[in-house]
């Protein structure tokens, strides 16, 4: 790994310093971006003013009703998804698992589409969501634990199962819904940061996400280990492997209620910050959560002013972007 | 300190009618040997005691509380196991791994501070792995993996040692290293029981013996009236032809 | 003296006249999702947020006020001048702030509620609409007409099409029914029940929905429930304004009753379903039809 040594050596300040410094820093650039760039053009003297709390009606109604709300939304969705990529892949040991191999965005669909069908919005809508995402959670556990031996490869094959189970269900729930009412729910499938929730809650569950993860961080390289190998150096495996379970999936589950399921995040971030950082997931998750957030922010943003005034679903971005960055640095990497 | 009993322990092998119940209790100062074919049981043994797996019944007691009581963590800081197989998880480097040994003495908050890093380097060292250290596992030998394995393992400093085929993959000038260096940790009031497939690093190395037949049977004691001919044969099924060396029995398949 | 204190009077006479037009500029009107919307003048500058919206606001004459419109609004050719703030499925909210609008058209299932609803935080006003049987659209076009001002058009456009209608009515009262199959679209097939104001209009010229009962508005039928129900009529649009290829479809069940006295007639979707004043020109089209089937008895 050329140029990587002086970062990976855990004992460093400096070397975790660095990353995470420049990370706070692309993440501010990013949301700053995501402020002074939209469909409408803001002047940055302009956008200096509403910061400072003057500026006309028009700009601080852009800024601040439009442009902050859905950046910080952006930001939280894109921190979390790319934080519960990263647990899923140490729960899993392999790094092509993403947030949603489980089951767990299909769960929430189905929760949000069965609201949608009987009419329901808003908060009931979203409180659906996060009831499927919350059932599938159970469903995916129950079946794994099953007569006790679990592994790994288990939990990924009953999650694999019940995530291909969840999207029968939408297809069917499509198939049979009211004319008027497929826009809605396809809208919804797509995943799509425009009619994103207030970014209050989000935002509040990654920075908890992140606190946990400090402690935690030692546990899991050890657990990345190998299970018996953890076990014998006094790591309690099954509790927290549960632990990460429930964990990612409370992180997903926030996501993909706030903003529908979008792709690519939870899986490309953590694997290409795991490519140039290495492998301590004290330095890796918090990384995670910046990195999948200022990803998120810039791919809204272009999401919104590429093809202005019409409007692109973001999951498209991300997936533009993250699929030739990360092919760039696997090669690299060889 | 580093005292392991057992007392009427009965191992799970999945398949396998119960064997023999096993109480038998390594004494700081000793180093057990334990032997046996393949398909014997052996690291089903090391695993048990370790507190990895669940026997069938009996129990087991280290520094003379019973293993069961202890926390995961309080286990992990008398008792250390080297183990036979290796999982290549995520890519790490080689000092990283061995300082993962010292996770049962970190509270989570604690970060590894520059005694750790001292003892890391130091048990690197002593293990001949110390140029390796920046190297990422996955691009080690065998035989180098097989002692950063015995290293991390060093780093946690343990008084009780379990090890499963230590000397796999290790060329001679590196297996009598290992050899010494778990009987030093005999020697400084630690104790070492470890599985071994090569009779004769047994006979030299350890001064207690356990035999574990395949059908279940096991027979233990001093290592004199262990590495007797004919239950060696009866052992492995296999006649042996005895030699003296240095004071030592050297045994020998024979034609 | 005497003409300090008569002018005094006077004043104090005129002053509610004075105080009046202020009042009467004021528009209320009651949506379709039952939510009553005031405006303090009548709107001067409407985004209509669906290509239905668009027609509907251009009928009820507030053309020259629509300062917004969505993808696909194509009629009336108008509209195309007018800026477009992205799709009504996904609405480019700052475009449509930067225009200054100050009354909402929206259209109730074709607008994500949740665009809708910020808009209204933002302080806009939004009257969402969406007529779902015959009479409902000229009430639309009378509600929008009284916001944006423009009653003298829009009544007399409401007029027109309900004289327009209710003509037809009288001239099928005592038609012959005709069996009617109505296709909406074709994979998958789906159809219209009496409910729809596709299936209103059927019943007006006459004719009887072979899928008047089915339970939902739009439902997705098999060919095999067309083939038993062996309509005298097929009626169809297609993919675009021109596109005969659904029609031609059945041919090749040349037992079904309409194939043989070929009853396949095609009816330009934008006339008939959508609910805007020019379903007046999709009836005439279809109750023609009817006739012509009528005369192949």
């Amino acid at each position: 790994m050329a140029g990587a040594e002086p970062l990976r050596t855990p004992l460093s300040g400096l070397g975790w310093a660095l990353p995470l410094g420049l990370l706070v820093l692309a993440s501010l650039l990013a949301l700053g971006l995501a402020l002074a760039m939209g469909s409408v053009g803001v002047g940055l003297d302009e956008l200096w003013s509403v910061v400072r709390g003057e500026g006309n009606a028009l700009s601080r109604t852009l800024i601040l009703e439009l442009r902050l709300p859905r950046a910080l939304s952006a930001f939280a969705v894109g921190g979390l998804l790319a934080v519960a990529g990263a647990l899923m892949q140490v729960l899993l040991r392999n790094p092509l698992a993403d947030p949603y191999v489980l089951g767990l965005s299909g769960g929430a669909a189905v929760g949000a589409l069965a609201a949608m069908l009987a009419g329901l919005g808003g908060a009931l809508m979203t409180g659906s969501a996060f009831a499927g995402a919350f059932l599938s959670t159970l469903l995916v556990f129950g079946l794994a634990h099953g007569t006790g031996s679990w592994t790994p490869s288990r939990l990924l094959l009953t999650g694999v199962v019940v995530a291909a189970g969840w999207g029968a269900v939408i297809t069917l729930m499509l198939a049979v819904s009211p004319v008027e009412r497929l826009p809605g729910m396809l809208y919804w499938l797509m995943g799509d940061l425009a009619h994103a929730g207030a970014p209050g809650a989000p935002l509040a569950l990654l920075l908890v996400a992140c606190l946990v993860a400090l402690p935690l961080g030692r546990n899991l390289n050890v657990l990345a280990r190998g299970p018996l190998q953890a076990a014998a150096l006094g790591v309690a495996v099954r509790p927290l492997e549960w632990g990460i379970y429930l964990m990612a999936s409370a992180l997903t589950a926030m996501a993909v209620t706030t903003a529908g399921s979008i792709g690519f995040v939870g899986l490309v971030v953590p694997h290409m910050l795991r490519l140039v950082l290495g492998n301590d997931q004290r330095l890796i998750l918090p990384a995670c959560a910046l990195a999948g957030g200022t990803l998120l922010v810039l791919a809204d943003t272009l999401a919104r002013t590429a093809i202005a005034p019409e409007q692109l679903p973001v999951g498209v971005i991300t997936a533009l972007l993250g699929v030739p960055t990360f092919l760039y640095l696997l090669y690299r990497s060889r | 300190m580093g005292r392991l009993e057992t007392h009427e322990l009965v191992i799970d092998v999945p398949g396998r009618a119960d064997g023999a119940a096993l109480t038998l209790a390594v004494e700081p100062g000793q180093v057990w040997g334990v032997l046996g074919p393949n398909g014997a049981g052996k690291t089903t043994l090391l695993h048990t005691l370790a507190g990895l797996r669940a026997p069938r019944s009996g129990e087991i007691r280290v520094d003379g509380r019973l293993l069961a009581s202890l926390g995961r963590r309080e286990v992990a800081r008398r008792l250390g196991l080297v183990f036979q197989e290796r999982h290549d998880g995520f890519p790490a480097t080689v000092r990283e791994t061995a300082l993962i040994g010292r996770h049962p003495w970190l509270s989570p908050w604690q970060m590894e501070g520059a005694d750790d890093l001292r003892l890391a380097e130091a048990a690197l060292a002593r293990l001949d792995v110390a140029h390796l250290a920046d190297r990422l596992v996955s691009t080690l030998s065998g035989g180098e993996r097989q002692r950063l394995a015995i290293a991390t393992v060093l780093t946690q400093a343990p008084r009780l040692w379990l090890a499963d085929e230590p000397t796999n993959h290790l060329d001679l000038h590196h297996q009598s290293a290992v050899m010494d260096l778990l009987a030093e940790q005999a020697a400084e009031g630690g104790s070492v029981l470890m599985c071994l497939h090569d009779l004769n690093l047994a006979a030299r190395w350890c001064d207690h013996l356990l035999l574990l037949y395949p059908d279940g049977e096991a027979c233990w004691g001093a290592a004199e009236t262990m590495l007797v001919p004919s239950a060696l044969e009866r052992l492995y099924g296999q006649r042996l032809a005895t030699a003296w060396v240095d004071g030592a029995p050297v045994f020998v398949p024979a034609r | 003296m005497m003409a300090a204190s008569l002018l005094r009077h006077l004043t104090l006479a005129l002053l509610p006249l004075a105080a009046a037009p202020a009042l009467a500029d004021e528009r209320c009107a009651v949506d379709d999702r039952g939510r009553e919307v005031c405006l303090a003048a009548p709107a001067s500058r409407i985004a209509a947020l669906s290509p239905g919206a668009t027609e509907l606001v251009f009928a009820a004459g507030a053309g020259e006020r629509v300062v917004a419109v969505v993808a696909h609004s194509d009629y009336p050719p108008e509209a195309a001048e007018v800026a477009s703030v992205g799709n009504h499925t996904r609405v480019d909210l700052e475009a449509l702030l930067a225009l200054e609008p100050d009354l909402v058209i929206g259209w109730v299932t074709g607008n994500p509620a949740e665009q809708l609803e910020r808009l209204e935080r933002l302080g806009l006003p939004v009257f969402q609409i969406e007529p779902r049987r015959i009479e409902e659209i000229a009430g639309a076009i009378e509600r929008l007409a009284h916001l944006a001002g423009s009653e003298a058009v829009g009544k007399a456009e409401a007029a027109r099409f309900r004289q327009g209608m209710a003509e037809l009515a009288r001239r099928h009262a005592e038609s012959v029914p005709v069996s009617v199959f109505y296709q909406v679209w074709d994979s998958p097939l789906m159809t219209i029940n009496d409910d729809h104001w596709i299936g209103e209009v059927v019943r007006l010229c006459g004719g009887v929905n072979v899928f008047a009962d089915l339970d939902r508005l739009a439902p997705r039928i098999a060919e095999e429930a067309v083939l038993a129900a062996d309509p005298e009529v097929i009626l169809a649009g297609g993919m675009g304004e021109e596109n005969r290829d659904w029609l031609d479809h059945w041919t090749r069940y040349p037992e079904l009753t309409a194939v043989d006295r070929d009853n396949l007639f095609f009816v330009p979707p934008s006339l008939i379903q959508r609910p805007t004043p020019r379903l007046l020109e999709g009836s005439r089209l279809m109750c023609d039809a009817l006739e012509v089937a009528r005369g192949r008895r």
